[in-house]
């Protein structure tokens, strides 16, 4: 490799020496050794990833520790191959399936552009695009970039490295962290569902997700909106467990934007993960591939509502792949949106219903729970109750029928005025009993599902 | 050679008095206007010509100067015609000057001689600095409705010549009669279900609040904007006065015999452009449709397609109820009070506010709910939500109230507010408000509540009070504000779920 280009001394130094097993390790999830388009080219050495391996094998540096001055580690390369634009998993896979980092750097670095491009299965634009972007790109500053971001990078094999994926089939080559990674020794539930959720779907992601915590497993989900966004805000509301977000744009490319807060939240008091370093832009491939690390990260993944196509059953998918645990959460079966998940237990997935059915999945014990769960409601109940007349307050309620019901709806069954239904229907709202989203009203059971572990 | 005539150019809506100077002198023929005269003004010379000419009259073969003073102000159209072939003809002495002493002349001229009317006859006429004007037979109506001037009229400019040198009479053509106000076509009888909408409405009319419907097409937004207007008081005197006007100046029809008193509704394309729906233009500023909505509606069917810069002009104007329009060429002041009602779907799709019932992607969700800017959206008072009424409401539904009984009770609740020193709630600033609209206790919590969970901004509850007081009015109680007028006021700003918050941050913030 130092034929083509200078190789800057160090680049070998701070190689694991635990790279040639963990090379092999790669090799497995990677189909494509390279070979014959390898042989083919001029200059290619030879076609194993363990093999040309001139590294002094002195003086390397503590694998996860990185490059402290002048040393440059192997996360440094990864971070900065991950940074080129249209490098997925897969074709980063590729590239390390022949090449150790710093030499897949170093064979784009000197222009190598048809050696890249055969290697990681590329088209030629895509190639000459990395050529040009890591002519001009430095790895260490990409990686200095990272830890002033407080994002720390870690690279497969090494001891930060989250346990459930390094025995995956897919490991990502390189995550992105933020946050404390300590989180995963809990017991891990996915969480995942539909981002255009009903009320429904966002209550029992949120309820799950608070108790699931409460009681000690992190979940994990996608900080997308809808389902996810429930989950996390869920999971943060109880006083418990962590969640951890993982997400497919770079950790300073929040999206979408209206969860910036819980993003920060996530990051701030769990964990936020994703193979993308930072500024990587959400694009669409990202996606998929993240639901697989959701997937492998979970001890059991439950799908709370996903309509008949939805990304969140690709994510059930890869779970069962991976031999885990998944489980549904029953819709109403006229709901597009419970259209997927209720396809998933009728292909004889678990049922999941309250926190029981999770907990049993999770194999938990219920004695060690920590049983300090926030109420929901902190307000007293009578505050707003008070003025109501409680008639007319029984009279409202039953003309709820269990679905949700708007302002207009609930004045026609009763016949009360506008402004006194209004009135009594804050009241309920207020005391508990009712819940509201945008136009629709809709009855609650005393106390959210499972909100209270000891009954 | 010199003759003066006096006539009058306009200027937005208000008439501006010109005088009209022609000198004649020998040299070579030519035919020269100064004074600032656009293209219709300079096109005067070849009409007047042969205007003359058509009726017989004699065309001065001399060097004619004519000179439109005062000479800084810029005039605009073909409304000095008359006063020019007047002019010519006194300084031709086919006329004495003592035959056009004391009277003013405001009509174009056809080729054949005849008089035509000119857009805004109304204010030309009460600018004109003399006791008798002169107008086309066709601006007869017009002319007398409202200024002291006396309106005289010809049908061409032989038989005004005739006039004029006394040899004729004057003939008045007929008034049209006074007529009725005709009863709204479209009563509320006619609008099943929407209980909501139908209070919405009334709750607009009687307080002035400007109201944003939202919701799936076909659901009858479009239907319940065009109810509004029925509902309104008839305008008062000044505001029939401004708003016919308008009409005169903006040709938005003619006005005949009366003064419109008619509330006027006005739904423009939502095509139009800043100049169509403000005012302006780039040389003749002329009135909006937003000032032909005055004391009136405009009504904006599909909001969302409206130009987003078109859309914010309107902030200025619903603030102070007047457009200041400045252009180069100058700056005039149109009236705009008008109750705006806005329409428009949740989403593209058009299916949003059920649950699961959108198919939008959530990035086009948002992207069209970012057309309305957020401050536009705050000035409506009201943001409605109205679904697709259910077979049921449409088959069996009882039929609502009629215009004519909810009217009523727009009409004592106007006089409620009147009492206040201000013609609708709305317009009562916020220092009133705190006086004219105290909370009961338990309509005070609910708002703390309100405001502390951020559903309410503080600006936002000032406009829910006057939304309530205007419930209170409307049910003929006097203020405090209970619970119920609180409650049915919030129901009314935050209804539409696209504005709501998303769930899960409403569980986080």
């Amino acid at each position: 490799m130092s034929r083509d280009a200078p190789v800057p001394p160090t680049v070998g130094a701070a190689l694991p020496a635990g790279g040639g097993s963990s090379g092999a390790d790669r090799r497995t999830g990677c189909p494509e050794p390279g070979g014959v388009a390898a042989a083919l080219l001029p200059g290619a050495g030879s076609t194993g990833s363990g093999e040309e391996i001139e590294r002094p094998a002195a003086g390397f540096g503590a694998p996860a520790a990185g490059p402290d001055g002048g040393e440059l580690g192997d996360e440094a390369y990864l971070a900065a191959l991950a940074s080129l634009a249209g490098m997925g998993p897969a074709r980063l896979e590729r590239l390390l399936g022949r090449w150790e980092p710093a030499e897949a750097w170093e064979c784009l670095a000197a222009g190598r552009l048809v050696e890249a491009a055969t290697t990681a299965g590329v088209g030629e634009r895509v190639a000459h695009r990395w050529v040009r972007d890591a002519a001009r790109a430095d790895p260490a500053e990409i990686h200095s970039r990272h830890r002033r971001a407080g994002v720390t990078v870690t690279r497969r094999g090494s001891a930060g490295y989250p346990e459930r994926l390094t025995g995956d089939a897919e490991p990502p080559a390189v995550l992105f962290g933020q946050g404390t990674p300590e989180v995963l020794e809990c017991p891990t539930v996915t969480i995942v569902g539909t981002r255009r959720c009903t009320r429904y779907g966002a209550d029992v992601a949120f309820d799950l997700a608070r108790t699931a915590a409460a009681h000690g497993a992190a979940v994990i989900s996608g900080l997308a909106v809808g389902i996810d966004a429930a989950a996390h805000a869920g999971a943060l509301a109880a006083d418990g467990a962590p969640p951890v977000g993982v997400v497919g744009s770079g950790l300073d490319r929040i999206y979408p934007r209206q969860n910036a807060v819980l993003w920060k939240m996530v990051a701030q008091r769990g964990l936020l993960l994703s193979e993308a370093p930072l500024g990587a832009p959400p694009e669409r491939w990202r996606f998929p591939a993240r639901n697989r690390i959701m997937a492998a990260l979970g001890d059991a993944c439950i799908v709370v509502e996903s309509h008949a196509d939805g990304g969140a059953l690709g994510t059930a998918t890869e779970a069962a792949r991976r031999g885990r645990t998944v489980a549904a959460v029953p819709g109403p079966i006229r709901s597009p949106a419970s259209a997927g998940s209720n396809r998933l237990i009728a292909e004889g997935c678990g049922v999941v219903c309250d926190i029981e059915d999770l907990l049993v999945l999770l194999d938990m014990e219920r004695a060690r729970l920590p049983l300090r769960l926030p109420s929901p409601d902190t307000r007293p109940a009578s505050e707003g109750g008070a003025a109501a007349d409680p008639a007319t307050s029984a009279a409202i309620l039953d003309a709820f029928d269990w679905m949700p019901a708007t302002l207009e709806m609930l004045a026609a069954r009763t016949g009360i005025d506008l402004g006194e239904l209004s009135w009594h229907l804050e009241n309920l709202n207020v005391a508990g009993l009712l819940a509201r989203r945008g136009l629709w009203y809709e009855r609650r059971a005393e106390g959210p599902a499972g909100a209270s572990p000891g009954t | 050679m010199l003759a003066r005539i006096p006539s009058a150019v306009l200027q937005g809506v208000i008439g501006q008095a010109v005088d009209v100077e022609v000198h004649v002198s020998k040299g070579i023929p030519s035919f020269t206007i100064v004074g600032l005269p656009d293209a219709s003004c300079r096109e005067s010379r070849d009409r007047v010509r042969a205007a003359l000419l058509s009726s017989k009259l004699p065309w001065p073969d001399k060097r004619v100067t004519v000179n439109l003073a005062p000479g800084g102000l810029r005039k605009e159209g073909a409304g000095l015609d008359l006063a020019i072939a007047v002019a010519l003809l006194v300084v031709q002495d086919e006329l004495t000057e003592s035959a056009v002493d004391g009277c003013a002349f405001v009509a174009e001229l056809g080729l054949d001689g005849s008089l035509r009317r000119v857009p805004g006859t109304l204010s030309l006429v009460e600018a004109v600095a003399c006791d008798r004007v002169v107008v086309a037979a066709d601006a007869y109506a017009e002319a007398r409705l409202d200024a002291d001037q006396e309106a005289l009229c010809a049908p061409t400019l032989g038989e005004l010549v005739r006039y004029l040198r006394g040899e004729a009479d004057w003939v008045t053509p007929a008034l049209p009669p006074p007529r009725e106000l005709p009863a709204p076509a479209e009563d509320l009888r006619d609008v099943r279900g929407q209980p909501l909408g139908r209070r919405a409405l009334e709750i607009a009319a009687a307080g002035g609040h400007h109201l944003l419907m939202v919701g799936p097409p076909g659901a009858g937004k479009t239907m319940l904007a065009r109810r509004l207007p029925g509902l309104l008081p008839p305008l008062d005197r000044d505001a029939a006065r401004i708003v016919t006007r308008i009409y005169s100046a903006g040709d938005f029809g003619v006005p005949t015999g009366e003064l419109i008193t008619a509330p006027p509704f006005r739904a423009p394309h939502h095509g139009a452009t800043m100049a169509a729906l403000v005012g302006g233009g780039s040389r003749a500023l002329r009135p909006g449709e937003i000032s032909a909505a005055h004391g009136g509606v405009l009504f904006l069917d599909e909001l969302g397609e409206f130009s987003p810069g078109v859309l914010d002009a309107l902030r200025q104007p619903l603030e102070e109820g007047v457009i200041r329009v400045s252009r180069a060429v100058g700056s005039v002041s149109f009236p705009a009070e008008f109750v705006l009602v806005g329409s428009m779907n949740p989403c593209p799709c058009g299916n949003a506010g059920g649950p699961g019932q959108c198919r939008c992607s959530d990035a086009a969700r948002m992207r069209y709910a970012r057309r309305l800017s957020g401050p536009l959206l705050d000035r409506f008072d009201m943001r409605l939500f109205v679904p697709r009424p259910t077979a049921e409401e449409l088959f069996r539904g009882e039929p609502g109230q009629p215009t004519a009984a909810v009217r009523e009770r727009v009409l004592a609740a106007r006089r409620r507010a009147g009492r206040r020193g201000v013609r609708c709630n709305s317009l009562l600033g916020s220092a009133a408000l705190e006086a004219e609209a105290p909370l009961a206790a338990e309509a005070a919590r609910m708002a703390e509540r309100a405001v502390a969970s951020g559903q309410l901004s503080a600006r936002g509850l000032q406009r829910v009070r006057c939304v309530g007081l205007t419930i209170c009015d409307l049910d003929g109680r006097a203020p405090p504000l209970r619970g119920p007028d609180l409650a049915l006021a919030l129901q009314l700003r935050n209804n539409p779920v696209w504005l709501d918050r998303s769930y899960a941050g409403s569980h986080v913030a």
